[in-house]
């Protein structure tokens, strides 16, 4: 056992002789209970709700950001299909949460390009890029957690790069410069023990899933409804825990189609509205319409990101479309897998997942979205 | 510090990243090499023709030497003098009598002292003459996610030494504060002529380094590594692999100016990259460090032993270079070796990289130096190291999953040229 494990677990052993951590340790062991026995393979109720406190809110570049914690806390890294449990070290002071959207529109941007460096008195404490993570009462943001140097003032810097998804619609021009949002962090370890910390006796580990939580001015993460989705449904079916839900539309969303010709290049003339609204419009070269898909979590509608989605297409037999669709950030159709595609009436549409959402988990998260069915709708 | 108490291999290693005659005589007493004089006659006209002198591995890969330090200076005239030429040279020569390239010893041969002096474009600017025949531009952001400050040094000259003493005092004798080195008289200095540069953004004039077993885990007291000591000991660098392979390499001959008055230079740009490897050691798995270190199927088919120092004198990543796209979708993640060869010409990699790790600042760095014939090379090779290409598909990012590009962070780049060693000393640009 190390030093970070023998913290962590705790213990008498660990609590004499250390004094001057006490009151910390406590705090972290009696915060950090031990896992369900028997979780579901799907998103179920974690053993605990714990809330966060907000730094601050301010504007960078094209977007809105957000910079909160939480007190340290156990996830789960995806790599494949495999999951890492990320356990708690002892030096660990708080578990940073960042969420950025479009300042325009709201709407939170998944961008896996948020990098934290953490500063006091001119000196770097920690650096490290923030993981991509879904939690159930967070919702879809970048963090981590950071060992900094006792109580004090910190200096944060969020360094925000590029959105690597294609985006499309009103954002199809933003997004593609690095910016930095700098955040004033007073820390207090005692502070942490004024966050929330409510455990679920009664439902933890039954399937289901614990709420957003109101952050104030900074917005949750929601796939759009599949009532309030652009263009025509498709279908909506259930696969690796996750709610899949396909739409099509006469024509591509406003920048589908471009993305050959030169990476990071502006849109050009294209007066680009919003996807539900050009669909009379011409959109590019191709006559063809478009196939959105949106996985998302039950229960909360979090757009599950950075998923490998194919899809076939097939009418009275033959294949009329196959191919792996590209992840798309637009702000009506919300983040999604999309391809140029015709689809009709009456033809069948199989949807694989070829690699889930490589995304951190919250607990509650860490056993679903791992391994999906085929999905098969009709037209 | 108490000498006694830091192991020997450390303690040359602090004494390099401190420097000055406190930190040489406590290194001497250390290190005490039995080193030969060194015959400039027969040295070869280009600068950067270390690898003759450099020892090899049993695989046939040439050993970079373990200790570095690059030196930022600026002119202190304007136009450059003959006289102030003949100061330059006369001080290099000096060094070059002193120490050999390399001698045998009875651990194997090591090297005694390399060196190379090299210009940037804003010493080229001070004349009436634009640089002929070598594309010299400044240094620019090479990825959408970095902002690095440029370096705009006039000179940069980087010493390397398996001895952390010959470096030490081979820098002091350039400074003019040794007045023999080796038991050789040194004819003159360079601080008549060039001072410390004054660089952008506070940068450091004096960047210090190693590279080699044992040096990083010696030296794995600094933010960027995890408090747990995670480098293996045989590792040559902080990130636990072997880099160094044979194949990974462009031969001197690839990266030589082959025409007009720079024939038989190099062009070498330097970059200061932070490292983060706490996510890296104490998150990512062996296999995920693996796969975005070399490629995904070598981590699957398990190919890599500890450093990888059992995949010889190859990184063996020809095959997968064309698999980048498939895997960034299917697997989630590609890897770094991966992406840089398909930057590869004639299955050849285009740049020479002679990087070594740094404690600069108490932060795990890495100072990339690389030597190719032209700066776009090496831009054509960060490129393809960026893999913007795959970064919109699924679950590899613009950072993450994309090779090791989560754990390192440029801060800064320079673009130099260094000259033919019958050019070295200030060159005029025609």
């Amino acid at each position: 056992m190390d030093r970070r494990q023998f913290l962590a677990a705790g213990g008498a052993a660990a609590a004499a002789g250390l004094a001057g951590c006490r009151s910390m340790f406590q705090t972290r062991s009696a915060r950090s209970p031990p896992l369900v026995e028997d979780r579901p393979d799907a998103v179920y109720y974690p053993t605990h709700v714990e809330g966060m406190k907000m730094v601050g809110a301010t504007e960078a570049g094209d977007y809105g950001v957000a910079l909160t914690y939480s007190f340290p806390h156990r996830f789960w890294l995806v790599d494949g299909e495999e999951t890492t449990k990320v356990a708690v070290r002892g030096e660990d002071s708080l578990h940073m949460m960042s969420v950025v959207w479009d300042r325009e529109t709201g709407t939170v941007v998944p961008n896996s390009s948020i990098k934290t460096t953490v500063s006091a008195d001119g000196e770097v404490v920690a650096e490290k890029p923030l993981w991509s993570m879904l939690s159930q009462n967070m919702g879809v943001h970048a963090g981590d957690n950071i060992a900094l140097d006792g109580d004090g003032t910190y200096e944060v810097d969020l360094e925000i790069g590029p959105v690597s998804a294609r985006r499309t619609g009103a954002v199809a021009d933003r997004f593609d410069e690095l910016t930095t949002a700098s955040f004033t962090l007073a820390f207090r370890q005692s502070t942490l023990e004024d966050i929330s910390f409510e455990r679920l006796p009664d439902k933890q580990g039954e399937k289901g899933a614990v709420e957003g939580m109101e952050m104030g001015d900074v917005p949750v993460a929601r796939a759009p409804d599949p009532d309030s989705l652009p263009g025509t449904a498709v279908g909506t079916a259930e696969s690796g825990g996750a709610r899949v839900v396909a739409v099509r539309l006469s024509t591509p969303p406003a920048g589908v189609g471009r993305e050959d010709e030169s990476e990071n290049e502006s849109a050009g003339e294209s007066e680009s509205e919003s996807a539900g609204e050009s669909e009379s419009e011409s959109a590019g070269e191709s006559e063809s319409g478009y196939l959105a898909v949106s996985p998302r979590t039950p229960y909360n509608q979090y757009p599950l990101a950075f998923t490998t989605v194919s899809a076939t297409v097939t009418r009275e037999g033959d294949e009329v479309f196959a191919g792996r669709l590209d992840p798309t950030f637009d702000p009506d159709l919300g983040y999604h897998y999309g391809g140029v595609a015709d689809l009709a009436s009456g033809d069948d549409l199989t949807l694989s997942v070829d690699l889930p959402p490589q995304l951190a988990r919250h607990e509650g998260y860490e056993t679903a979205f791992l391994s999906f069915e085929d999905v098969s709708m009709t037209v | 510090m108490p000498p006694s108490r830091i192991p020997r291999r450390e303690f040359v290693k602090t004494a390099v990243a401190i420097g000055g005659t406190a930190a040489l005589s406590a290194c001497l007493g250390r290190e005490d090499p039995d080193l030969p004089r060194g015959d400039p006659s027969g040295y070869p006209r280009r600068q950067h023709a270390w690898n003759g002198a450099l020892p090899t591995d049993d695989h046939g890969n040439d050993v970079p030497p373990r200790h570095h330090v690059v030196r930022l200076l600026d002119y202190r005239g304007e136009v450059p003098t003959d006289a102030d030429r003949e100061t330059v040279e006369a001080a290099l020569r000096s060094l070059e009598r002193a120490y050999p390239r390399s001698h045998e010893t009875d651990g194997g041969r090591r090297v005694g002292l390399l060196s190379t002096v090299a210009y940037s474009p804003s010493y080229f600017e001070r004349f009436d003459a634009p640089l002929d025949g070598v594309d010299l531009p400044a240094p620019e952001p090479l990825a959408p996610f970095e902002d690095p400050t440029p370096d705009d040094p006039d000179a940069a000259v980087h010493l390397a030494s398996d001895y952390g003493s010959v470096v030490l005092a081979a820098e002091e004798a350039l400074l003019g504060e040794r007045e023999t080195v080796n038991g050789v008289e040194v004819d003159a200095d360079l601080s008549g002529v060039f001072a410390g540069a004054d660089l952008a953004g506070d940068g450091r004039t004096r960047r210090t380094g190693f590279i080699g077993a044992g040096l990083p885990a010696d030296h794995q007291d600094v933010e960027g590594v995890p408090d747990s000591e995670p480098v293996p000991e045989e590792s040559p660098l902080y990130m636990g692999f072997e880099s160094g392979f044979e194949g990974s390499q462009a031969t001197e001959d690839r990266v030589t100016v082959d025409s007009g008055p720079f024939a038989g230079g190099t062009t070498q740009h330097l970059s200061q990259i932070r490292l983060n490897l706490q996510q890296w050691y104490e998150q990512d798995s062996r296999e995920h460090r693996e796969s975005v270190m070399f490629c995904p199927v070598h981590a699957e088919e398990g190919r890599i032993e500890g450093t990888g120092e059992n995949l010889g004198a190859a990184n063996r990543v020809a095959d997968c270079a064309d698999d980048v796209a498939a895997d960034a979708a299917e697997s989630g993640k590609v890897g770094h070796a991966q992406k840089v060869a398909r930057a590869r010409e004639d299955g050849r990699p285009r740049i020479l990289r002679r990087d070594f790790d740094s404690t600069d600042d108490g932060r795990a760095t890495v100072h990339f130096l690389s030597l190719q014939s032209d700066i776009g090379e090496f831009v054509a090779t960060r490129e393809a190291m960026n893999g913007t290409d795959v970064a919109d598909s699924a679950a590899v990012g613009q950072r993450s999953n994309n090779g090791i590009l989560q754990y390192i962070s440029v801060e800064r780049r320079g673009n130099y040229l260094v000259p033919p060693r019958d050019r070295r000393a200030l060159p005029a640009p025609d």
